[in-house]
Order: structure tokens, then C-alpha cells, then sequence
């Protein structure tokens, strides 16, 4: 059972996944065995709203980084989601196909996007936010939504 | 005439805070009200889940269809939690990605694409009625 | 345990959809929360709330809640009481139509001009009660 750090800002409580490295747009990517499976962070999802559409670049597809891997469509917006790692596409989540809100309901389990294969992993890491990192970024962020 | 006990009960989801929810309620009007009012029954989730006698019979004795507005499927869960029936659940989410050109916006006042989205989902609403009561509808 | 950074009140409106009383409530908490007071109050969607919301009930637990409810079965208050924690305040619409002699409003899909003018009394009403539960005093 994971061990979330988790805020509870207003009514919502936002949780941050130790295990993984972020983006600071809200992405997060867990490292395994070579390849690393990306998805929305908690704070992302809940901010984005209800999931209806997502676009998943498709296996095989080469990312660069920055590159966009895939796109999502919520009640309140379009999100383009940039990669925050370089390598290829290897699977895409399969049930996104039919449920999306999978995203909302589990974003760092079930609701993963893609796994892909690592071209530098190390180099790709430094980029990014470790979890202590992004949970302060995250809770400043949420609190200046809920203040706005 | 029908007796309540024989009209499919219409249950919207009763959301306040996505146009989704809105949607819901829209389309729930459309039918209990202008498509099949001889057929349906509006149950207003609060009152039912508060156990309010009427409304817990009503969906224990008659099938319902749930509209919900989100994936936490509140009316689904509550008619299921109150010992009724549900016939059919119906999903805002469901009709969006069936019509993916409708952008639904606003709370109070849906837009535009909105009250297409309420129109179409209450079309569908419509259909799962007339397959469920015997006659069809009385008009 | 939960950090509390700034104090808000919750508001929940019953949203009964087959009174317009219940339509006032909807309106009323819309326009506090996203014109009047958008500052100082969150929602609290009623539906979630019963159905086992965890970050809304919780939110009640610990900080000052309205219910705004459209009769007088009030299934927002005994709601929030039922499964959170009492409410700071309760408003009652008909109440408030009666204390203001008001005429009677019509319409649960559209108000008529009655029922919009009891949604400028009780998003007043509101809006009076947040500020005096966060000790704001008359604006």
C-alpha cells in the first residue's frame, strides 16, 4: 500500500505519489526495469476536471523531450501534455479506450497513460521534480487556486 | 391514467457545481415533463436519500433510469442504497463522448450545445422508456 | 490531520428539482459562490456528500457550513447533520418567502419573476451569514 503524501486544501485532498519523478507541469513518470509509465498527477487530474477524451501517441511513436505524448479533454479544458522524458512509446494504457475517467479515479495506479522505453533515464531525471519537491510546488499551486 | 407505481422513476444526478450536472437535470426535465410525463416520475435525490416514504417507494416499486454527472455515479449508488431498481444508468460523460462536436458549458444557464446535449441524452432517455413500459408511450 | 489554511464556509443547497423553492436553492448558492462571495465559501454538492464524498464530508467536519433548503422537510441541514456535522446556519426558503411576503414562485425548469427575486433575497441571506460566521460584520 502506497504511502501518499497528501494535502488537504479547501474540501480536496491532493496526493503525491513518493515513488515517482514530476514534471513541473504535473506529470509524473515511475522508473522500472529500463522503462518508465507516465501519468496525471492527482493534483493535475482534480484541477483538469472530469476526463471525456484522451489521444495517446500510439506504440512505436519516438519521443523527444518536450515532445506531445498525448492530449486529454475535460469538462472545463484541452490539455496537451508535454513528455517529460525522451525514449519510445511502448504501450499505451488499454483501458483508456473505454473509460478515460479511470484517469480521475486512480491517476498513479489504474489510470496510468503509457510506458515508455528510456533513451537516458539520469539525464531525464535531473530535469525533473523529485516528490518532496512537487508536493511543495503542488500545495503552493493549490492554494493559490483556491484563493483566486 | 398510470399509477405512480407503474411510471419509470427519472432520477438526475442533482449536482450544483459542473455543467454536467446541469445536464442532467435539464434532460430530466425534458422527459418528466415535456417527452413521456405520462410515464415517468421525477424523484428528487435529496428527498430519497433523506428517506422520504413517497420517493422510496417509488423506486423500490418501478424501474429506474439514473443520470449522473460524473463517474461518482451519485444517483446510481442512492436508488441502489434506497432498495430500488435500476433499469438503466445514463451518464453525461456517456452522451459528451457519443457527441464529441457539443461543448456543454455553464451552471445556472447552459449554453448553446448544452441544451443539445440535455436534448439528445433525453432522446436516449426517451427510447429506454418506451422499451420498458409495455404500451409505449401515451401519446 | 488535514492542514487548514484559510477559513471558508461550505454552502449546501437541498437542489430539490420538483419544487422551485428547490431550483431558488441552486441559484442562490451559485451566485454566492461565484459572484457574491466567491472569495470566502466553497461548494459542497449534496448528492456527493450523501453518497460517501470523503473530502466533503470531511470539509463540514471542520469548518462552518450554510444549508440553504427549499422546505421544510430540509434535507440539506439533516443531511450535512446526518452524515458530517451540524450545520453553523440553516436558511429555508419558504421561510424566507413568507417573513417577506413574497410572492409565491413558479417554474422549477425557468423561475418566473417571483422566483428570481427570492433568489436575490436568500443569496443575500447567504452572503449575510458568511460574513457573520467569518466575523466580517455587515458589508
Amino acid at each position: 500500500m502506497t504511502e501518499f503524501l497528501e494535502a488537504a486544501i479547501d474540501k480536496f485532498t491532493f496526493r503525491v505519489d513518493p515513488g515517482c519523478h514530476y514534471s513541473s507541469e504535473g506529470i509524473w513518470a515511475r522508473f522500472e526495469d529500463g522503462r518508465v509509465r507516465l501519468g496525471l498527477s492527482d493534483f493535475l487530474q482534480q484541477r483538469s476536471g472530469d476526463i471525456a477524451f484522451v489521444d495517446v501517441k500510439a506504440a512505436g511513436t519516438v519521443l523527444a523531450l518536450d515532445d506531445e505524448f498525448a492530449s486529454i479533454e475535460t469538462v472545463k479544458t484541452n490539455l496537451m501534455l508535454a513528455s517529460p522524458v525522451s525514449g519510445k512509446v511502448l504501450q499505451v494504457n488499454p483501458a483508456l479506450e473505454m473509460t478515460p475517467e479511470v484517469i480521475n479515479q486512480d491517476p498513479f495506479g489504474e489510470g496510468w497513460l503509457c510506458e515508455v522505453e528510456l533513451n537516458d533515464w539520469d539525464a531525464n531525471r535531473t530535469l525533473m521534480l523529485d516528490a518532496d519537491a512537487y508536493f511543495e510546488k503542488m500545495k503552493h499551486e493549490a492554494e493559490e487556486v483556491q484563493r483566486k | 391514467m398510470r399509477s405512480s407505481s407503474h411510471k419509470v422513476a427519472i432520477v438526475p444526478c442533482s449536482g450544483i457545481g459542473k455543467p454536467y450536472g446541469t445536464v442532467s437535470r435539464v434532460a430530466a426535465y425534458q422527459v418528466t415533463e415535456d417527452d413521456r410525463p405520462e410515464l415517468t416520475r421525477l424523484v428528487p435525490l435529496a428527498l430519497l436519500v433523506m428517506g422520504d416514504e413517497e420517493y422510496g417507494r417509488i423506486v423500490t416499486e418501478s424501474p429506474a433510469i439514473t443520470i449522473d454527472g460524473c463517474p461518482q455515479a451519485c444517483a446510481t449508488k442512492m436508488v441502489q442504497q434506497s432498495g430500488g431498481r435500476v433499469a438503466h444508468e445514463c451518464s453525461v460523460l456517456g452522451a459528451v463522448r457519443s457527441h464529441r462536436d457539443l461543448k456543454p458549458q455553464g451552471i445556472a444557464e447552459l449554453n448553446e450545445d448544452g441544451e443539445k446535449l440535455a436534448n439528445a441524452l433525453a432522446q436516449e432517455i426517451n427510447a429506454m422508456i418506451d422499451a420498458l413500459t409495455v404500451a409505449g408511450p401515451d401519446k | 490531520m488535514p492542514e487548514l489554511p484559510r477559513k471558508k464556509v461550505g454552502i449546501i443547497a437541498c437542489s430539490g428539482e420538483e419544487l422551485p423553492e428547490g431550483t431558488i436553492t441552486r441559484l442562490a448558492a451559485l451566485r454566492v459562490l461565484h459572484q457574491v462571495r466567491p472569495e470566502d465559501t466553497v461548494t459542497i454538492c449534496l448528492p456527493l456528500f450523501l453518497a460517501g464524498g470523503e473530502g466533503d464530508r470531511n470539509f463540514a467536519r471542520f469548518y462552518p457550513t450554510i444549508a440553504v433548503d427549499g422546505c421544510e422537510k430540509r434535507c440539506a441541514f439533516r443531511g450535512t447533520e446526518k452524515y458530517s456535522n451540524r450545520p453553523a446556519a440553516g436558511i429555508v426558503v419558504t421561510d424566507l418567502i413568507a417573513q417577506h411576503g413574497l410572492d409565491q414562485p413558479h417554474g422549477c425548469r425557468k423561475l418566473d419573476a417571483a422566483g428570481m427575486k427570492a433568489v436575490e433575497l436568500t443569496a443575500q441571506e447567504v452572503a449575510d451569514t458568511v460574513d457573520e460566521l467569518l466575523g466580517k460584520g455587515l458589508r
